[in-house]
């Protein structure tokens, strides 16, 4: 069982010995050179006008009736230079700080925005509503593994202003820090602007350490979305975090080459990465690829094959070629798998694994996601924690010196004998020996049996949601949070921003 | 001063440290302290708590065979010096080995260390050991429950012939034969004549105490 205990939130970062790289030195060139050579002759659709002009102003080819800009190299890299390669994701407190780049390791989301839920009471699925987005908030807050979160669901009850809601839950529920994909308008975008500075207190403390960033998924190929990029540019302007995330899909979206996908991923995060940085030179960014291929028999999209991981490994290079960090996205409920299936547990080990050793600055983790990440179960949570846990173990590598070669100890027992009263083997047998598992239970003799660890999970999860509380903000914070949402519920020209895409 | 002395060697166990256990028994007989009283207010309550430390999840099994064996050390001194006349209290004496043709060790030694710990005088015959060498260990330590360990399908087998000897030599109203070993189950044991079954040292000393028909 995990520890089940009255807590203040933590995060846990992984940081791995292990290391593994797909593409060589030569080969990251070649696909940066391609990248540059596609924005540069090709070029990005941008749908926004204000996009556009910027893009003009400083020299880039912008064809306005096209909606198409075309950036030279020498222009791209100029701005991509003040494009930080680390930088800080704030939490409610300092100890919860996402540190993106800083060396300390992988740091893990629970992420999401599923329409469905499988409703914890009685096991049926139905639409997601904000009060699961509140309780998923808590369990990933009271979980170490998750360092940051979205809204887990969407909030099915609340309309056209549900990423608003899915903010208030969030902020209302975690300490950590709060992402969102979902805000994709202007104008929802200054409401979330908005309430990220008065959970940070002032727009000073917002850019000093901003509480909300953005992921912004750009359309395959070689456009980005009207509405997200507009938000995006509401975000950098005030200093907040903005990620992009490319979805080729190979031999659909994409060539069917892992590295024409690169190519294309490369152009579309790094030309909007140039977007921000000429707004406010300086803003985070991040890259993110999330790789799929199609079911050639009947289309169905399927995200976590073997060509799609090793896209994603170098994605995360060729991030870090371009001094940006990375969003690893392999596979957090992305396969169809179904509940309970055993597929989920392979890929969500190997992807998260492989994210671990490319030295994914972020990876898409613990989510309890199913059914290519559309519908939540909330102890599945755990079985991701488990599999994260394992990888932290096994990333840790061994230790070779002349204790861990034992050579006295051998020569100590020499043969027939046995290790398990030594005390060193006392002592190790603590950290070979995970306690914090849903696989077995700790505690008294007569409970230390194996139990369904489906059962164990949702003992523990009924537990968090028991107790697990947290209390991240004031009253008045929660009352300006409320009155701000409650203005966006009722303003009609966000509704036909929204309405009208 | 005695308790003082008894909670240090209760300490010892507990901690796992035989040089401190083995000069602390020295130090007892040299002050002229009770070596039994030593033995059952001192070591045997160390153990007893180590016991239950393990139950509780505290303690692993490293920690559990490191203080048997701080307290057989310690043991090995305070014992030879008790009067003719004293005896430890135990629950019942044991005798526990695994069968013949069968080299198997660490569950039947858990279970030895388990009983230990729990009060029972165990004698520990070791692996490979036929029914002769069972039946003169129970009359030379005067056992009332025996502890049969097999791992094989091929040796379980000699459990049986355990049992059927046991009670041949007229030794089957005395003594209760517990059986164990991963091949082995409880309609195993119940089709064989055991008294009982036991899948894990825990188990083994519920079963123990209710073939000593002694209070857990």
């Amino acid at each position: 069982m995990i520890k089940l205990e009255e807590r203040k939130a933590s995060i846990q970062p992984i940081k791995s010995k292990l290391k593994v790289s797909i593409l060589d030195d030569q080969e990251i060139s070649q696909i940066n050179q391609n990248a540059r050579t596609v924005m540069e002759e090709v070029g990005v659709k941008f749908p926004s006008e204000k996009a556009l002009k910027i893009f003009a102003e400083v020299g880039a080819n912008v064809d306005f009736d096209d909606q198409l800009v075309k950036i030279p190299a020498d222009l791209l890299d100029k701005y991509l230079a003040t494009s930080p390669r680390s930088y800080t994701m704030a939490g409610v407190r300092p100890d919860l700080d996402v540190h993106i780049g800083s060396g300390e390791g992988t740091y893990f989301y629970c992420s999401g925005e599923a329409p469905k839920i499988v409703d914890f009471e009685t096991g049926e699925r139905r639409l997601s509503l904000k009060k699961d987005i509140a309780n998923h908030a808590r369990i990933a807050d009271y979980l170490p593994i998750i360092s940051l979160l979205w809204p887990s669901v969407s909030a099915s009850d609340k309309g056209v202003t549900s990423p608003i809601h899915g903010l208030e839950a969030c902020y209302t529920s975690t300490e950590k820090h709060v992402e969102t994909e979902s805000v994709m308008d202007a104008i929802s975008a200054r409401y979330a602007v908005k309430m990220a500075t008065a959970v940070a207190g002032s727009e000073e403390n917002l850019r000093e350490r901003p509480t909300l960033s953005q992921l912004l998924c750009c359309i395959a190929p070689l456009a980005q979305d009207r509405g997200g990029i507009e938000a995006a540019m509401i975000f950098a302007e005030h200093g907040i975090p903005v990620g992009f995330m490319s979805m080729p899909t190979l031999g659909l979206t994409a060539p069917p080459y892992p590295a024409g996908a690169l190519t294309l991923a490369m152009a579309e995060t790094l030309s909007g990465i140039m977007l921000t940085q000429i707004i406010n030179p300086g803003v985070g960014n991040y890259i993110s690829v999330n790789p799929g291929i199609i079911d050639p028999r009947t289309g169905v999209y399927f995200m976590c094959s073997g060509v799609a991981q090793i896209t994603n490994v170098g994605g995360i290079q060729m991030a870090h070629s371009n001094g940006i960090p990375s969003l690893a996205c392999h596979s957090f409920g992305g396969s169809q798998y179904e509940l309970g299936n055993w597929q989920a547990g392979y890929e969500n080990l190997y992807s998260h694994f492989l994210a671990v050793m490319a030295g994914a600055d972020m990876s898409f983790g613990p989510s309890g996601m199913y059914e290519a990440v559309s519908l939540l179960d909330h102890p599945r949570i755990l079985f991701d924690r488990e599999i994260i846990q394992v990888i932290d173990e096994i990333s840790d590598g061994m230790e070779v010196n002349s204790k861990t070669l034992s050579f006295d100890m051998i020569k100590k027992i020499g043969q027939h004998g046995s290790y398990i009263s030594q005390k060193e083997t006392a002592k190790e047998s603590r950290k070979m020996w995970r306690r914090e598992s849903i696989l077995y239970e700790d505690g008294k003799a007569e409970g230390r049996k194996w139990r369904d660890p489906v059962d164990v999970s949702r003992e523990a999860i009924s537990w968090i949601l028991d107790n697990h509380n947290p209390e991240p903000l004031s009253a008045d914070v929660k009352k300006e949070l409320r009155s701000l949402v409650a203005a966006a519920d009722v303003d009609e020209d966000l509704k036909k921003e929204v309405l009208g895409r | 001063m005695s308790d003082d002395m008894f909670n240090k060697l209760a300490q010892a166990v507990i901690d796992g440290e035989e040089e401190d256990a083995v000069r602390l028994a020295k130090q007892a007989l040299d002050q002229n302290l009770d070596p039994l009283a030593c033995i059952t207010n001192g070591l045997t309550k160390g153990i007893q708590q180590v016991g239950e430390l393990f139950g509780s999840g505290e303690y692993y099994l490293p920690e559990l065979i490191i203080s048997a064996e701080v307290m057989k050390s310690a043991m090995e001194i305070l014992e030879p010096a008790m009067a003719s006349d004293q005896e430890i209290e135990v629950v019942a004496r044991v005798v526990i080995g695994t069968v013949e043709g069968d080299l198997h060790e660490i569950g039947k030694t858990l279970v030895s260390t388990m009983l230990s710990a729990h009060g029972f005088k165990v004698t520990d015959i070791g692996v490979d050991k036929s029914t002769e060498e069972f039946i003169s260990a129970i009359k030379e330590n005067d056992a009332t429950i025996v502890g049969a360990s097999a791992l094989l399908t091929t040796t379980m087998l000699q459990q049986e012939k355990l049992i059927k000897s046991i009670k041949e030599a007229g030794l089957g109203d005395k003594v209760k034969v517990m059986v164990g070993g991963a091949p082995v189950s409880k309609k195993y044991a119940e089709q064989i004549g055991a008294d009982g079954f036991a899948e894990d040292a825990i188990s083994a000393v519920d079963l123990a105490f209710q073939l000593a028909d002694a209070p857990v």
